[in-house]
């Protein structure tokens, strides 16, 4: 059984994850840089290890530093959040060599999906739709050219490595392919250092649909249902809710059942999303893998009732699940806003700076999922995210209600401080978003200017 | 660029140090080349300027950093109190993990307290993950206090000895 469970990341997630550990009565360290020393989880955590420098290449990012503090501690797992080392598999095979849990997937299922290639002949082969496009990686342009044109355009060039919307490039005619094909993968070679992109047909109309799925090791599987993720600026999620208006139950229940068996199917354990795209018609797509904890994860929380963070815990342990799928509902409409420190005025460029006002919304069902405080240095060393906003109500009205009223009671202040409040407000009341029928182009069609 | 931690309750006695560790950690941790450390007992201030804008390489999880315009001074109030007498420059650990004295079990230590040293000497290793990496002096000096024991794991930025400058005519 874990005992005590190390928490390699920062920010927000690290805080959410340390709140699990106490609620489930386990002891939680906080490993932080520098820039973090007086970060709210270092305070609230049970121990606190500095790790290195704010650069996380030389912190968060280094493994070494990181098992260290797991074993100057005595932690016997390891929480990597979301981001960092989150999806390494190497990460992963370090932990275990250790003796120390790692709460995610085995490292090699964690290869075999995060690889956008590998992950798509995985599913494949489980039998869940793609759209038309590559399975192995296109080796030249000559190739590309030859694979868009039989796809047909538009066409969108994927690094097989890449993740967290980076290393994207929708093609819409013919002559921008080749130059678009090598700019990729030149991005893919200098952020992922795998230069291997794939092609697949990009749907303009489509809706961003994820499941949410829960494995543990004893090969049981459930889904939490899904997360539209459809307003997303180029290709970050901003704001994120469930359930999706577009699905029926039958619907769900198709694709929930698929994302379980693609998911069992190669061996996975833990909390994992299975990301869809979602046509008009309601046929859907697999896109990609996440093979953990998600920033969207209160939504599923919200609808459903279930703590993610504990789920992931106890399944690292070796527990079953604690729901069948029968004993899963949806219950009201759950919505999430990502308030980043970022100026939407300035292209959404990062605004780091100390706050000086810092006073989150509150009221019924309303949560804020922050480690943020007055006083608190935003640092330009990592992410821009400075809070989660979710409210949860009856229905989808009254919710797109609740988080207006929610949005204009937050007051974020400090100098040189922007925030993507406003714009979360002016998307709440655009008549569109209220209407629900908009698709992963909502921002570029109806918020530009 | 600058930062300061306010450290309202600090114990008197703890404050000289706590305001030079911050200063240090300060210095080491900015990108950018210093312009200035103050480190002000009397007037209660850690203060450290660096050149800017200074831009840090993405790395997956991160974002890239935002460049600050520079010398933007903060200043915090702290309680007034009395110096100790400083014991020494601290050499700190380069990163977390397991503090050796010596190359390997029952050789000699690399140093012992009381021993003079010259810049760049070998003085201890911090092992982390089966790589050894070397803890130099980074100025000549007497080793007046050396703090974690042999083996002991240690983590970023610990203070592990204290180093006293030797007056030339002594030498």
């Amino acid at each position: 059984m874990v005992e005590k469970v190390l928490i390699a990341n920062r920010g927000e997630i690290a805080l959410r994850v340390a709140r699990a550990c106490r609620e489930l009565g386990i002891a939680c360290v906080a490993v932080y840089s520098t820039a973090d020393a007086d970060s709210a989880v270092v305070r609230f955590a049970d121990e606190a290890v500095h790790i290195g420098p704010p650069a996380a290449a030389r912190s968060y990012l280094h493994i070494p530093s990181i098992i260290g503090a797991a074993l100057k501690t005595g932690a016997d797992a390891i929480h990597p959040g979301y981001g960092f080392l989150s999806e390494d598999p190497y990460f992963a095979e370090i932990c275990a060599e250790h003796g120390i849990t790692f709460i995610g997937p085995p490292a090699s299922v964690m290869e075999k999906m995060g690889n956008k290639a590998t992950a798509r002949q995985a599913m494949k082969e489980a039998g869940l739709p793609l759209l038309p496009g590559t399975i192995e990686p296109v080796a030249t342009a000559d190739e590309a050219q030859y694979v868009a044109d039989d796809i047909g355009y538009p066409v969108i060039i994927k690094a097989a490595a890449g993740g967290g919307g980076r290393g994207m490039s929708v093609v819409n005619r013919r002559e921008d392919l080749r130059r678009a094909y090598q700019m990729t993968r030149a991005t893919a070679q200098a952020i992922f250092k795998d230069s291997n992109v794939y092609i697949e047909r990009y749907l303009r109309t489509a809706r961003h649909t994820e499941i949410q799925i829960v494995c543990d090791s004893l090969g049981d599987g459930i889904h939490l249902g899904e997360r539209d993720c459809s307003v997303q600026r180029r290709h970050q999620k901003l704001i994120e809710e469930a359930p999706s208006i577009h699905l029926t139950p039958e619907l769900r229940a198709a694709m929930g059942s698929a994302a379980v068996k693609g998911a069992l199917s190669v061996g996975y354990t833990g909390a994992g999303t299975m990301e869809f795209l979602l046509d008009e018609e309601g046929r859907y797509w697999f896109m990609e893998m996440n093979t953990r904890i998600q920033v969207e994860h209160p939504v599923s929380e919200m609808v459903t009732g279930i703590d993610l963070i504990k789920e992931q815990i106890r399944v690292a342990q070796g527990q079953p699940l604690t729901h069948s799928q029968d004993e899963v509902r949806l219950t009201g409409h759950a919505i999430e806003c990502r308030i980043n420190a970022e100026d939407p005025a300035r292209d959404f460029a990062p605004a780091a700076g100390r706050l000086e006002e810092f006073a989150p919304p509150g009221g019924p069902w309303t949560r804020v999922d922050s480690h943020c405080r007055p006083g608190w240095m935003v640092s330009p060393y990592y992410d821009s995210l400075i809070a989660k906003l979710i409210v949860w109500a009856p229905d989808r009205g009254e919710a797109l209600d609740r988080m207006a009223r929610a949005l204009s009671e937050f007051r974020v202040n400090g100098p040189g401080m922007r925030t993507t409040i406003g714009f979360h407000q002016r998307v709440f009341a655009h008549p569109v978003f209220r209407s629900g029928d908009f698709y992963t182009d909502f921002i570029d069609r109806h918020m530009a200017g | 660029m600058s930062e300061v931690e306010e450290h309202p309750e600090q114990h008197e006695e703890k404050l000289l140090d706590s305001l030079v560790r911050q200063a240090r950690d300060l210095s080491k941790a900015m990108p950018g080349a210093l312009s200035r450390v103050t480190v002000t007992a009397g007037d209660h201030q850690v203060e450290v300027e660096w050149q800017a804008p200074v831009t840090v390489a993405a790395v997956a999880g991160a974002v890239p950093a935002t460049a600050f315009s520079p010398a933007t001074a903060v200043t915090a109030a702290v309680p007034a109190f009395e110096p100790e007498a400083p014991i020494g420059h601290a050499v700190v650990a380069p990163l977390v993990g397991t503090f050796y004295r010596a190359a390997e079990p029952g050789a000699t230590p690399y140093v012992n307290e009381g021993d003079v040293v010259e810049a760049g000497q070998e003085l201890a290793i911090v092992e982390a993950m089966k790589i050894m990496n070397r803890v130099e002096a980074d100025r000549a000096g007497r080793i007046v206090k050396i703090l974690p024991s042999d083996g002991e794991m240690v983590e970023y930025g610990q203070e592990l000895m204290y180093i006293e400058p030797v007056s030339s005519d002594t030498e």
